[in-house]
């Protein structure tokens, strides 16, 4: 043990022999303290300590001349077994420690280290849970309307004042919302066009029925296909991002900068935002119409031999104007939810990184959620409609 | 100086860091003995946190070598790097506590991940960690976003202890706190370096730090070490840039010198 002295264990060398242990010295009320008394090997000597047969008279010598290295733990567990017989009315001298463990010792022998507990985190009961729980749903909600209020209020002074529009981020967000998904959006729907004709050209061919592929693809895409998934697809893509930028801002005193700036959040942060994607979610829809459309007619082509032209052909007589403005209607209310909701998350990001993460898992799911449902509500108001 | 102190710790030798054109280290060369708090200084921009970054291999220099506990760190492996990395601790500038745990958990976590100790075990480690630098048992049970700046670092400290680090680095330990606070936390790492023979490494920002904890200072500035020694020593230098950093510093009233009017 060629070791410098001023090292009170040397980790990692330790190898073989110089497990931390306790033994009793026959003969005398002494137990006997070997080995290295480090963190990394401490884990069997708990168990160890609690078997031990203590001497049962009322003074008893611990000898740490054994010890090879000890560290803050294992000080720890030395003066936890100490202050342990001594709750029992027994006396307790340690002896023949190194000055420098001595020194250790004492310093982790203040009650305030040795008697250390964890504090267990608080946990409600289940009522209070519920309660809890049902509260912050309440409060979410009552928070989404004052948001959305907000908004309004943001819009009309904008009427009013045009001058505070903020055309540059608006811009900003379009080709970040916009032109940017293009791509995505683009090669989504064409493979949703090509399924949707594969797996209802099947059944059609059966019928002899090839041609109505025109209308099928036609019909499930413009009105309901397109706009859903382009929707989704928005959500997942730009939702989730206003949600984690919002809330990072958020966590990084930005938002609270900006307002001591005398620049208001909804001004920069939320308005342009969402009128950029009303803006450019129904324009994506049309697009992707195109690209579903086109999936299906290839599919049309080499499934059922039915070419671009007599394709196109039955689409303009079978296809009405009406199905496809239904379809781009709902586009800028799909906007304005996973606008609104995005950007919502993202301001309830409170303390720390991990609220990010949370909220805009939220933000995604309550956004694809609110969309199913409200185009089914659409559906049903169609129906009634007769459109 | 290093005569008291024991063996060379840290070893940085010729060590050049460029990012792009710019070139931050410029053939630098440091030790740290075992058992001493060295105090990286020099103004912002000067390189403090990169170097520190370096011997935390977090970064690779451009050139030079880094030795540790003796041995260049270019020849480690993976798990001798696992090894070393259980011989230091450090803490960030930003405390990069887990925000998603709570305090206890989060001083628990070195030792979970590298010890079989029982989790009730590691508690009570953590607890005790978490009384040693100066916190409430409670504030183990709270989430770091429900502490204050100056509880955080404490936390984050208790964490970088948890292994009980031979090398301690400290990343701007004392910024953000008020003046008490940061006599504490000084006073806190000089009494772990006496009782644990800690080394410790630590970039600062702060005058009085220098007098209260730092046994020697390293000032960077111009992608160089242009002064080292004691803080009394190297007060007395005549190079331009260590004046200008202690122009405005006496002892014990740094911050107001600084700041009150001529």
């Amino acid at each position: 043990m060629n070791r410098p002295r001023e090292t009170l264990g040397t980790k990692g060398n330790a190898q073989g022999g110089g497990a931390p242990d306790v033994r009793l010295v026959p003969g005398r009320d002494a137990v006997e303290c070997v080995g290295d008394w480090t963190v990394d090997r401490l884990a069997g000597l708990q168990g160890r300590l609690d078997a031990l047969p203590w001497p049962s008279a009322q003074e008893i010598v611990v000898d740490g001349s054994g010890v090879r290295a000890m560290d803050t733990a294992g000080a720890f567990f030395l003066c936890r077994t100490v202050g342990g017989l001594e709750k029992r009315g027994i006396r307790v001298s340690v002896q023949g420690l190194r000055p420098e463990l001595e020194r250790l010792l004492a310093l982790i022998r203040n009650p305030a280290l040795s008697g250390a507990e964890p504090v267990p985190v608080p946990r409600p009961g289940y009522l209070e849970r519920i309660g809890r729980e049902t509260w912050a749903r309440v409060e979410e909600g009552v928070g989404l309307l004052a948001f959305v209020g907000e908004i309004f209020l943001t819009l009309t002074r904008w009427l009013r004042h045009p001058a505070r529009i903020r055309g540059r981020i608006f811009l900003h967000e379009v080709q970040m919302a916009g032109s940017n998904a293009l791509p995505i959006i683009g090669l989504l729907s064409f493979l949703l066009g090509v399924v949707i004709a594969y797996q209802g050209g099947a059944q059609l061919q059966y019928y002899g029925a090839n041609i109505f592929i025109a209308d099928l693809v036609g019909f499930a895409m413009l009105r309901e296909l397109a706009p859903l998934m382009t929707a989704i697809i928005v959500a997942g893509r730009t939702g989730s991002a206003f949600t984690a930028q919002i809330g990072t801002m958020q966590v990084n005193e930005e938002i609270d900068a900006l307002r001591t700036m005398g620049l208001a959040p909804m001004d920069v942060l939320v308005v342009p935002r969402l009128l950029a994607l009303i803006l450019t979610l129904p324009l994506l829809t049309v697009y992707a119409d195109a690209m579903g459309v086109f999936g299906g007619m290839v599919m049309a082509k080499l499934q059922l031999g039915i070419g671009f032209g007599v394709f196109l052909t039955r689409f303009e007589s079978a296809v009405t104007l009406p199905s496809y403005l239904l379809g781009i209607v709902k586009a800028p209310v799909f906007a304005g939810i996973v606008a609104v909701v995005g950007c919502y998350q993202g301001f309830r990001v409170s303390g720390g990184t991990d609220s990010v993460g949370r909220q805009t898992t939220m933000s995604v799911v309550q956004s694809i959620f609110l969309i199913i449902v409200v185009d089914a509500a659409f559906s049903v108001v169609f129906s009634w409609l007769g459109v | 100086m290093a005569a008291e102190f024991g063996e060379p710790v840290v070893e940085v030798r010729d060590l050049v860091t460029r990012f792009g054109a710019q070139r931050v280290h410029d053939r630098i060369d440091l030790t740290v003995h075992r058992g001493e708090i060295l105090a990286i200084v020099g103004g912002s921009g000067s390189g403090k946190s990169t170097l520190l970054r370096e011997i935390l291999l977090l970064l690779r220099p451009t050139s030079g070598t880094i030795r540790l506990f003796g041995r260049d760190v270019d020849g480690f492996s993976e798990a001798e790097l696992l090894a070393l990395r259980r011989r230091t601790g450090v803490l960030f500038q930003r405390d990069a506590l887990f925000s998603s745990m709570t305090v206890l958990a989060n001083v628990g976590v070195p030792l979970r991940e590298h010890t079989a100790l029982a989790d009730k075990v590691v508690d009570r480690i953590a607890a005790m960690k978490i009384a040693m630098v100066g916190l409430e048992p409670e504030a183990g049970a709270k989430l770091p976003s429900q502490l204050s700046g100056g509880m955080r670092k404490r936390a984050a400290l208790a964490r970088a202890l948890a292994l009980d680090p031979e090398l301690l680095f400290l990343d701007e330990p004392t910024s953000g706190l008020d003046p008490p606070s940061a006599r504490e936390l000084d006073e806190l790492v000089v009494g772990l370096r006496d009782s644990l023979g800690l080394t410790v490494v630590m970039v600062t920002h702060d005058p009085d730090s220098l007098w209260r904890a730092a046994d020697r200072v390293a000032m960077l500035g111009e992608g160089r070490l242009v002064g080292e020694g004691p803080v009394d020593e190297l007060q007395r230098s005549e190079h331009p840039l260590v004046r200008a950093f202690f122009a405005t510093t006496h002892r014990g009233d740094a911050a107001g010198a600084a700041w009150s009017p001529k």
